[in-house]
């Protein structure tokens, strides 16, 4: 509703009400943010002695250590990346013979740019834009080239072969140890002429365009130790439950420096803090309908990050992580971070667990994938009972 | 006219072939003498004739099977040609077979008269002569087509140019050949006729005669021959046609062009096309050398040809192209192979002259080929056969198909493939494009509007943000002024009042449903409001009383002169309390004694019981729901506080107990039959009044009692004096009334919101344990948070995502009590299980809330969404709370409004759905 991107440069104003007209109106609502208790502070002064949080600390330290890639494959890595964007930048200067399309740049973006990589997740991403439309022939053309020249110059530093894959999204380019996709995209002045069946799908095409812009603004605003930190622990524990998994994340970025750096005092907050206060705002409806969540620096006005998220999706993101809440309260941190297997691998965000005689149980979904969520249905067995049971 | 013909066909024999070919004709003729027996005896009528000519050129031909004109002539060249080719005297057998077919019959006289005149033009016949020079060639063309056109066209004017292409296809070939052919021809069919009258052009066609030099004397040489328009470059199919045509609008249209081109000179040509080639023999621009040979290989080209074969007109081909004449005309017309013969020693010299233009010609061609390089050849996917040849081609981008592989080629430098790739693989692929005039007006018309619109909007938007912040202003006001008036008047004001004309959402309506639900109605208002008035009179002439009794000596006549200016100063003085504020019982003229220790809590300590001026019983205060206008539905009790002056103890309580129901009967009106009950509750220091349905009770207590313990005294008192714990309950309670009234009964949708969660709590057991005052502090403290006005929906669901967040868990802040002095978490024995059960409850509650499921949460039925939609429109704003707010039915029309948010809301979860 709010999400603009589809009426920026239309000539249509991006502001409501422009002289009344009578109808079809953009309808800007502006959200409230949630509840944010390091914001509310002054409305709750602490009058309870802080909580002693060393032992999260440790383990959101500690754990964040596993995270780290090793140097290792941090080299394998960059080698890969540096020879590829040595092809690239050649096929941008001098395309030579090489016809199958004209490219504009090449840019890294991902968490190898952002310096978020994980560790055992060796793969960079690399954004390709063209000049030319990104049909599917050109992707594969490019992915030929590219391996052949790749491969040549992997012959002549004597490392191994490199393969090349085409998907839908562009290519990968797997050597050994390291990966790194090349995700293609065109001008933005091209978006419109996409067709579907010609061209990569527009979705993928402006999502990689987005990811330029999503590094760009990683690089000046969100360059804090601790935001990368606690992006590494955020995403190691989306991955790790179900409810969470389909955050983006670019998300997990803007929840980390939202929880990092938006404070009274811009200062960065500990990272016990920090952490507490990402899981307590995605359990208060940060990412739910009807809130103003996070917005998207990088999109038109008024577009809000977890949009793209399903309503299923956003409802059970918020019913785990109100879970996952409830857990580190009760000192299960160690089981959230994944510093000790829940037994033996099982979500602990879809279990009831006992916490010193306080019995922790997970929560019911709320979105019911009905056409008509307003309408009178069972409201009796599952709206309060749920509750009551929960 | 016999030796006319025979001199054409006798001179070229003897020129080229040498006096031995030429007598090797002659035998031909003799051996041939056989046949004319045949072919005279069948030419009595001109049917015959045709028919008898073809049987004998089948068997001359001996290829000849088909009576078809157009095949007739085909093979017939080709035969001829072959035949040529193979021997020289097989050729002028031929050529004298069919001359004594035709030559006998014919009237001799009338042929020589008309034939004559025609071929002895002295120019002519010198040039014939002269042939063997080499150079005689191009000039013969040009005698051969003057003849031609002073005897078969007379009329048609015969431009320059049509001669000067005849050099180029008659240099490859013989064209002493073409033009005897093409001369027998024309004898032919003039003979036709003459003799045969008006049918002779059919049967012309249906003969083939083009290849036929049959000849017969011709009485009118001035007959028309072929009705062929030199112009428009048709042969039409009989001279009615011929003239209908000639006065056509097509041709006349043609005739100008021609007429302007030839003034205009090649320029005009150029211009319209300096990259195009044209076939001059057809008259038709092709934008590419592909397009041209396409062209050529076309049935339209191949059928101007084969006329102009067959009319033995030249074949121009002056295009510009870089195929060599040679080649082009063998593409062209390879059935007319006579002319393909390339062994003459002319062509040399004849091929030199026109050797520029073709260069130049290249080297516009040259320019332009960069320009259609071919693109796109990754699109194009060849559809093989079983064999693995290519079948066909199937271009991707044009979603096209072709079976030839120059079609593909073609079409990959065509102008739709090129658009097609531009649009799709690479946009800035130069096409060109020809922008008529029609089409550039529409973009000029385009940018001009565009340029007007843009302006507009921007007016517009300068306008309207003017006019928006105004409209905020003034909204702002309206918002912060509605709040305050309810909520702390009497205690018991209808709440959920002025929203104001606030857009509600459907969060908003049912809150405010549910409020209205749970809000008690009037009548019970009314019965509470009239049993605490009551007690709290009661209690003031309870006080008055005992005040007499402290002081009966010196002041007893004061106090009951008091006693009675109070009574009759009712109407302009406080009569109970329900201002919610302490109800004073001192008297106006106490007031200095009293002022000072009974109305400041912190009073003076330690002042002596009963001291002299000092009423024991202070004052009154409501407190509790009563005091916070909390009272929902189904309410009975009610709390009063009395404030003694020095610890209360249970004596006194006894004596308020034993003497309250007197003093009720006195306040109570005569009429009203109120029978009220009057309980000691010593265990809560407190008594009960109750008239049946509302219970109000009255506690005691006293500031003193908040004093540290000092040790002797509290000893000494302790058994009389009512349970501590409780007096500094109640005295609590008065300080909440008091912060309540203060901070929180301001807040917008805050009072509305802590009623819904009394509710909340009364109904789930998950929220009993949250005390009413730390709910209540909760509350405050989340309206207090935010940025601005909440509606009742953004407050209610506020609440829950600081719930949700874990406020209230173990790692978070507590709930200060503002009303203590320390650090008090007014939550702080709350059991671990009943905070991870509350926020469990609150976090699905919120969800529910997101999903629109919030009648869950309060316990009703989903309200019906607003129908009309009229009028929303009418109070765009800003919207800083958005999808919360909800109907509320009895006012000024504001469901008009809910209508389109709860559009735009269905609309967010349809939009959301499909993301």
């Amino acid at each position: 509703m709010v999400r603009g991107a589809g009426r920026g440069g239309r000539g249509i104003p991006g502001r409501g009400g422009m002289g009344r007209p009578p109808f079809s109106r953009p309808r800007v609502l502006m959200l409230r943010p949630p509840f944010d208790l390091i914001l509310a502070e002054p409305a709750f002064p602490r009058c309870k002695p802080a909580p002693d949080d060393a032992a999260l600390t440790q383990a959101l330290l500690k754990r964040h250590a596993e995270l780290c890639p090793t140097p290792t494959e941090q080299s394998a890595v960059l080698s890969i990346v540096t020879k590829l964007q040595t092809v690239l930048d050649n096929l941008v200067v001098a395309p030579g013979d090489f016809a199958a399309c004209q490219l504009e740049e090449v840019r890294q973006v991902g968490s190898y740019k952002k310096g978020t990589m994980m560790a055992g997740k060796n793969v960079a991403d690399i954004v390709v834009i063209m000049k030319t439309l990104p049909t599917k022939e050109a992707v594969e053309g490019l992915s030929n080239k590219v391996n052949e020249e790749l491969n040549k110059l992997m012959r002549a530093e004597g490392l191994g072969n490199v393969s090349s894959t085409c998907h839908e999204r562009g290519f990968t380019v797997t050597a050994a140890t390291a990966a790194v996709r090349v995700l293609v995209t065109t001008l933005h002045q091209n978006l419109r002429k996409l067709e579907p069946e010609v061209h990569l799908d527009y979705k993928v095409i402006s999502s990689h365009l987005a990811a330029i812009r999503h590094s760009r603004w990683f690089e000046e605003n969100a360059h804090h130790s601790s935001i990368k930190v606690l992006i590494r622990l955020l995403r190691d524990m989306c991955a790790r439950h179900s409810g969470l998994e389909p955050l983006t994340p670019w998300m997990i970025d803007l929840l980390a420096h939202h929880c990092i750096m938006n404070n009274p005092a811009r200062q960065a907050l500990p990272i016990n803090v920090a952490f507490r206060r990402s899981l307590s705002l995605l359990a208060g409806g940060l990412f739910l309908p009807g809130c103003a969540g996070l917005p998207d620096p990088c999109e038109a006005a008024h577009s809000r990050a977890h949009t793209a998220l399903d309503l299923a999706a956003q409802d059970h993101a918020a019913a785990t992580a109100q879970t996952l809440l409830r857990v580190v309260a009760r000192g299960g941190h160690r089981y959230v971070l994944g510093l000790q297997a829940f037994e033996g691998g099982k979500d602990i965000s879809t279990e009831i667990t006992v916490w010193d005689g306080v019995v922790v149980s997970p929560l019911a979904p709320a979105y019911h994938d009905s056409p008509e969520p307003m309408d009178t249905e069972d409201k009796d067995d599952d709206g309060i009972q749920d509750g009551v049971a929960a | 006219m016999m030796a006319a013909n025979n001199y054409f066909g006798f001179t070229h024999g003897g020129t080229q072939y040498g006096a031995a070919t030429a007598s090797a004709a002659y035998g031909g003729q003799t051996g041939y003498a056989v046949a004319p027996a045949a072919t005279a005896a069948t030419y009595g009528t001109q049917r015959a004739a045709a028919t008898g000519y073809d049987t004998a050129y089948q068997a001359a031909a001996a290829t000849q099977g088909n009576l078809h004109a157009a095949h007739a002539h085909a093979h017939a060249a080709a035969a001829a040609a072959s035949a040529y080719d193979a021997s020289k005297s097989a050729y002028y057998q031929q050529a004298a077979a069919a001359y004594p077919t035709a030559a006998p019959p014919q009237p001799q006289p009338a042929y020589d008269t008309t034939a004559k005149p025609a071929y002895s033009t002295p120019a002519t016949y010198a040039q014939g002569g002269a042939r063997g020079s080499g150079g005689a060639k191009p000039a013969y063309g040009s005698v051969y087509t003057a003849t031609t056109a002073a005897a078969s066209y007379p009329s048609q004017p015969y431009t320059a140019p049509a001669a000067q292409p005849a050099k180029q296809t008659a240099n490859r070939g013989n064209s002493a050949y073409d033009t005897a052919l093409y001369n027998a021809a024309s004898m032919y069919v003039a003979q036709q006729k003459t003799g045969g009258g008006g049918s002779g052009w059919k049967n012309y066609n249906k003969s083939g005669v083009g290849a036929t030099p049959q000849r017969r004397p011709k009485p009118q040489p001035k007959a028309q021959q072929l009705h062929y328009c030199d112009v428009c470059r048709i042969s039409c199919a009989g001279p009615q046609t011929y003239k209908e045509h000639l006065e056509g609008q097509k041709h006349k249209k043609k005739e100008a062009a021609v007429k302007v081109a030839a003034a205009g000179g090649a320029a005009g040509a150029r211009a319209c096309g300096a990259s195009a080639l044209r076939c001059e023999l057809c008259d038709v621009t092709c934008t590419g050398a592909d397009a041209y040979a396409a062209h050529v290989r076309g049935i339209k080209h191949q059928k101007v040809v084969k006329l102009h074969t067959m009319l033995g007109k030249p074949i121009p081909s002056t295009e510009p192209t870089k195929l060599t004449p040679a080649k082009k005309t063998v593409a062209g017309a390879p059935k007319v192979s006579f002319v393909a013969s390339g062994g003459l020693s002319t062509v040399g010299a004849s091929s030199s002259v026109p050797r520029p233009a073709d260069k130049e010609d290249e080297k516009v061609e040259e320019e332009d080929e960069p320009e259609v390089q071919p693109v796109g050849q990754d699109y194009i996917e060849e559809i093989r056969g079983d064999d693995g040849k290519a079948l066909s081609f199937n271009c991707k981008l044009c979603d096209c198909k072709f079976n030839d592989p120059n079609a593909k080629e073609m079409h990959m430098k065509g102008r739709r493939h090129r658009l097609q790739y531009k649009k799709k693989v690479q946009p800035d692929l130069e096409v060109k494009v020809k922008p008529s005039m029609h089409q550039r007006k529409l973009a000029e018309a385009k940018a001009q509007r565009m340029l007007v619109r843009d302006e507009l909007w921007a007016r517009r938007r300068m306008h309207e943000a003017g006019e928006d912040d105004e409209r905020a202003y003034w909204e702002g006001a309206d918002w912060w002024r509605g709040p305050h008036h309810h909520h702390h008047h009497q205690g018991m004001g209808m709440g959920y009042g002025p929203v104001g004309r606030r857009p509600e959402t459907s969060d908003d309506r049912h809150v405010l449903a549910k409020h209205a639900e749970i809000y008690p109605p009037e009548q019970q208002l009314q019965e509470i409001q009239r049993a605490v008035s009551h007690t709290e009179k009661a209690l003031k002439s309870l006080s008055d009383a005992l005040a007499d009794h402290a002081r009966p000596k010196n002041q007893a006549g004061k106090a009951v002169i008091k006693t009675e200016d109070k009574k009759d100063d009712k109407p302009e003085g406080k009569e109970d309390g329900r201002d919610n504020q302490l109800f004073s019982f001192v008297g106006e003229g106490e007031a200095a004694p009293a002022s000072g220790d009974g109305a400041g809590a912190g009073g003076a300590g330690g002042a002596p019981v009963g001291g002299p001026g000092v009423r024991a019983l202070k004052g009154v205060m409501r407190v509790g729901l009563l005091a916070k206008g909390l009272l929902l539905r189904g309410d009975r009790d009610v709390r009063l506080v009395v404030l003694c002056h020095d610890r209360p103890t249970v004596t006194l309580l006894k004596r308020v107990a034993n003497d309250l129901p007197h003093h009720l009967n006195k306040v109570k009106g005569p009429n009203e039959d109120a029978k009220y009950k009057v309980e000691l509750q010593p265990a809560e220091g407190a008594v009960q009044v109750s008239d049946g349905t509302v219970n109000v009770v009255v506690s005691l207590t006293s500031a003193v009692m908040r004093e540290p313990a000092e040790g002797g005294d509290i000893k000494r008192d302790d058994k009389d004096v009512l349970p501590r714990q409780k007096c500094l309950d109640a005295l609590a309670a008065l300080r909440h009334a008091k912060w309540f009234q203060a901070r929180a009964a301001s807040l917008q949708s805050c009072v509305i919101i802590i009623r819904i969660m009394r509710d909340l709590c009364r109904r789930i057991p998950n929220w009993t344990p949250l005390n009413p005052y730390a709910m209540e502090l909760l509350v405050s403290g989340v309206m207090q948070s935010a940025s601005g006005a909440l509606s009742p929906g953004e407050a209610l669901r506020r609440v829950m995502e600081a719930l949700a967040g874990g406020l209230i868990l173990e790692h978070g802040p507590g709930l200060r009590d503002p009303c203590e002095k320390e650090l008090v978490d007014a939550l702080g024995n709350m059991p671990a299980q009943k905070r991870e059960d509350l926020t469990a409850s609150a976090q699905q509650f919120l969800r529910q809330i997101a999903f629109r499921q919030i009648n869950k949460v309060l316990d009703m039925e989903p309200l019906p969404k607003v129908k009309h939609a009229s009028g929303g429109w009418k109070f765009p704003r800003k919207r800083r709370r958005s999808n919360t707010d909800a109907d509320q039915d009895t006012h000024n029309g504001d469901g008009k409004v809910v209508k389109t948010e709860e559009k735009a809301d269905v609309s967010e979860i349809n939009s959301n759905a499909k993301k």
